[in-house]
């Protein structure tokens, strides 16, 4: 016990080492609080769309006081569809920035409203968040390269190493002892901000324990390397050169690089050829004879076969079987288009398996529920209730039933509830082996240091 | 500097070289980062040629679907719309810029103002947010690194291994042999920068139009680099240990490079809130009402539109009319939403541009802030060229728009309007969209000039700095 207080007191002897811890602190109670105002904001805003939503819809409502016509009720009639931000998103906001949280669709062909981005200043987004991702993936590092380069070097610049090999005890203890020290107060003052965001916002214990738990593994990760560097080099300035290279190499060239690699073998063009092929389908029923649009829509709802055949020059009706025609043409296309992201995702998860900053992210990520498989969902999602929706309009529209105040109220509502993200095996295990030999690995280069 | 000053500074330059040379570690970091320089060039300029070629396919695509179109009428047209795509400009291999996180696909309809869509990052994994692998990318934020590993011990070395007392103790003047470290450690990182510089060299020799573009861009990274040239060699004729030169230097490299363009934004984004998509929507869609109903027939507005339209023809019905009511109609509705688009677009601007304003307050701290804004409007992809391309994309579907309410007008009678189809010879051969780069000289008067001045006033201050050191060196020593 007199021992660690003494090692305390020697590692925070350092100003560099105090003043690294302190700021660490600092900035990581930084990242969490700007996390939180982000989520914040995204629910403010929601809250305020919903009122809108509701004066929007109201609006519409009331020119169908006396009941009129469904399918120009449905036309008119926005619904509102949300994607509220999970309880641990202020920790890693991720795509959230950038991506839509809340789309309305109306009863058109889903495939030409799915798509709509959300207003951003680009500027911003380019730079990305100040989160406590952030503040693991790319800054954690850097205070464990500044606390961890001199553990050897210093002793040996300062004269003191042949005195400490010279003692009694084992070497090995006292490396471990003061690389323990150092690793545990970079875990408490990272943790410490992130414990009280998380238990303000209300996450669940399992998404806390897999934060702390990929927090200490990376942290881990990054002094298993540092001593293995700080045991095997001559001088501190070495030490410090070959940690910060392997850094930029780990943390910037390497996943810029594979991210280069992986955009050029899945290109993702087939968003817009279905926006194109869309549209280009449902306007060419406007030419077409009205059977030949009606059969392409009874294929896939066969339920509306019976219904009277449209005479006119015009029939809502036929407009809607027309929308979702277009909408069953492309459907291949967004099957595959969804296939090549989903494939991106895949692809960065298992280069995660090699590089433990891209391991974190993704596994940060996942749990916060805030990276491009959430957002996928998201889509799966509003298209599951543009059917509902559908179901609903179908009866009114294809029977010619009045549509006023009573099927306003019975409008279907989009069932906003709060998402958790989710927590794969395989990422967690990688890092735990990534960790363990960095780990292993340190502890050898640390224990053969030369004097 | 006198003559002999000259001559010393140069040996001292020399020697420099030839250490650096010798020390095998430099030789390999530097021959590694060259190697990363042109890859990441070659990457980018095969990258950029593919987007554009993709880009130009689809716009042919929407093209021929456009001009293919059977005899529709004019309104049918109108919702049909168009689809445009933003061409790159020559110089964006150079540096992405927000390029990632704009849409590049407009589609342009009547009554709505569409989004622009599919950017890389709603496609992409997170893995975009670690970097995009431009020579931009490298020059900003890791030939700095290297330079500072490679200068850090420049004078501190010397200080401390003695040779510094040695060679000022024999006359070299203080300032001469900052002056010399300065030299040699600013060729090697023009050097380090030389793969990223010739690839502009070369495409300028090519295209005389983006001449000044290229010249600029190229002079604003070497002034970059010589700045934490510059920086380096002072922080260690300052600092006693060579070490702690090391970890101050890497410590304003962390700071400046990584966590201050990260933090402001975030402030920027407190300061300054922006309303979602939908808000705007939704306000924009009760302005227009409160203007006016053109379904609705005794809205006040329109009943006076009938009336004046009634008298300028000299009729008393509208069935009267030489020319189409309903398109008169259209047309004036479109007008009316249209400048509720603009003034709505405008305001959007004006509050991104002061989130912008507070983001380059701390370019005077972190120059590589002033390194981006230069950098991303001279290739093209700053946040100015994006809303170029949305403001005129909005001035050409308001023009297309018009043109074929103006077929309404003209061409469909108005009994049995909606029966009717129009020749589509007449509106094939509208003018198809041009996206035009902002004028060079907006470009230099925003961004380029403001950071050229900013690397201007630092070299001046550092170079003050250099000769204050140079000098202190000599008065230590004595």
């Amino acid at each position: 016990m007199q021992t660690f207080l003494l090692e305390w007191r020697l590692a925070l002897h350092s100003r560099l080492a105090s003043g690294a811890v302190l700021l660490l602190l600092v900035l990581s109670a930084l990242a969490v609080w700007s996390g939180m105002a982000a989520v914040a904001d995204q629910r403010a805003a929601l809250a305020r769309i919903d009122l809108a939503q509701r004066d929007d819809v109201a609006a519409v409502a009331e020119k169908y006081q006396a009941g009129g016509d469904a399918g120009y009720a449905a036309y008119s009639t926005p619904h509102l569809t949300v994607n509220a931000p999970s309880a641990l998103a202020f920790a890693a906001f991720g795509q959230r920035d950038v991506q839509p949280f809340s789309l309305r669709v109306r009863l058109l062909g889903l495939q030409s409203q799915l798509y709509e981005s959300e207003s951003v200043n680009p500027e911003l987004a380019a730079a990305g968040r100040y989160d406590y991702a952030f503040v693991l993936v790319y800054l954690a590092p850097l205070f464990v390269i500044a606390l961890m380069h001199d553990l050897v070097t210093g002793e040996r610049e300062s004269g003191r190493l042949r005195l400490l090999a010279s003692l009694p005890s084992s070497s090995g203890t006292l490396w471990r002892r003061r690389i323990a020290l150092r690793y545990g107060l970079v875990l408490a003052v990272l943790l410490l901000p992130f414990l009280v965001g998380a238990l303000l916002s209300g996450a669940s214990w399992s998404g806390i324990a897999l934060f702390v738990a990929a927090s200490a593994l990376y942290v881990g990760f990054w002094f298993g390397l540092s001593a293995y560097v700080a045991g095997r080099v001559r001088t501190s300035a070495a030490a410090a050169a070959i940690l910060l290279a392997a850094f930029v190499v780990l943390t910037l060239v390497l996943p810029a690089a594979a991210n280069a690699a992986i955009d050029r073998a899945l290109p993702v063009s087939k968003g817009v050829q279905i926006s194109l092929a869309q549209r280009q389908e449902v306007h060419q029923g406007w030419d077409l004879p009205k059977p030949e649009t009606f059969d392409k829509f009874f294929r896939t709802h066969p339920e509306w076969r019976d219904t009277s055949p449209v005479t006119g020059r015009f029939h809502w009706k036929w407009y809607y079987a027309m929308h979702q025609a277009g909408d069953d043409a492309v459907a291949p296309r967004v099957a595959q288009y969804r296939g090549d992201m989903l494939a991106r995702e895949e692809w960065a998860e298992r280069l995660g398996y090699v590089l433990a900053p891209v391991n974190v992210q993704a596994l940060l990520h996942r749990a916060a529920d805030t990276d491009l498989r959430a957002q996928l969902a998201y889509q799966e999602r509003v298209e599951a209730f543009h059917t509902r929706l559908r179901q609903y309009f179908y009866p009114f529209i294809f029977n010619d039933r009045s549509f006023g105040p009573a099927e306003f109220a019975a409008l279907p509502r989009y069932a906003g509830e709060a998402r958790e993200g989710s927590i794969g095996k395989d990422g967690p295990l990688a890092l735990l082996v990534l960790a363990a030999l960095a780990v292993f690995l340190g502890l050898r280069g640390v224990g053969r240091a030369a004097v | 500097m006198r003559q002999s000053s000259l001559r010393i500074a140069l040996a001292v330059a020399r020697e420099e070289w030839r250490a650096m040379w010798r020390n095998r570690v430099a030789v390999t970091a530097g021959v590694l980062l060259l190697a990363l320089t042109l890859a990441a060039t070659l990457v980018s300029i095969e990258q950029m040629r593919a987007v554009n070629d993709e880009r130009a396919h689809f716009q042919a695509s929407a093209d021929q679907q456009w001009q293919s179109q059977p005899d529709r009428h004019p309104h049918r047209v109108v919702h049909y719309g168009h689809y445009v795509f933003r061409p790159l400009t020559p110089l964006a291999f150079f540096d992405f810029g927000v390029g990632p996180y704009t849409g590049h696909t407009l589609f342009l309809e009547g009554h709505r103002q569409n989004s622009a869509n599919f950017s890389d990052a709603v496609q992409s994994s997170l893995l975009l947010r670690f970097g995009q692998l431009t020579p931009a990318f490298v020059l900003q934020t890791l030939t700095p690194l290297l330079i500072v590993f490679l200068a850090f011990g420049s004078v501190a070395r010397e200080r401390q291994g003695g040779q510094l007392r040695l060679l000022l103790s024999q006359g070299v003047p203080g300032r001469a042999l900052v002056a010399g470290k300065l030299v040699s450690h600013g060729a090697v990182a023009l050097l380090l920068a030389a793969p990223a510089l010739l690839a502009l060299a070369l495409l300028a020799g090519f295209d005389a139009a983006i001449r000044l573009e290229a010249a600029l861009m190229a002079l604003g990274y070497a002034l970059y680099l010589l700045l934490w040239t510059g920086g380096a060699v002072l922080v260690s004729s300052l600092v006693p240990r060579a070490r702690d030169a090391l970890l101050a230097l890497v410590g304003v490299w962390i700071f400046t490079v990584v966590l201050l363009p990260r933090l402001m934004p975030d402030l920027a984004n407190e300061t300054v809130p922006r309303p979602t998509r939908i808000e705007t929507e939704v306000a924009i869609h009760k302005d227009a009402a409160k203007l006016g109903d053109s379904h609705n027939p005794d809205d006040p507005y329109f009943s006076k539109f009938r009336q004046q339209t009634l008298a300028k023809y000299g009729v008393s019905r509208v069935e009267d009319l030489p020319v189409n009511y309903g398109g008169l109609v259209t047309r004036e509705g479109e007008r009316l939403t249209s400048e509720l688009f603009v003034r709505y677009m405008d305001e959007e601007f004006a509050r991104q541009e002061r989130q912008g304003g507070i983001v380059g307050a701390a370019a005077v701290a972190s120059p590589v802030i002033a390194l981006r804004r230069l950098s991303g409007a001279l290739a093209g992809t700053d946040r100015d060229s994006h809303q170029a391309f949305l403001m005129q994309g909005e001035a050409y579907r308001y023009a297309l728009i018009q043109a074929l309410n103006g077929l309404h007008v003209n061409e469909v009678r108005y009994e049995g309007d909606r029966d009717q189809r129009v020749s589509s010879a007449l509106w094939r051969d509208l003018p198809r969209f041009a996206y035009q780069a902002p004028a060079t000289d907006t470009l230099l008067r925003r961004h380029v000039l403001p950071a050229l001045a900013l690397f201007a006033a630092w070299l001046a201050v550092l170079a003050l700095g250099a000769a204050w050191a140079g000098r202190r060196l000599e008065r230590t020593l004595k």
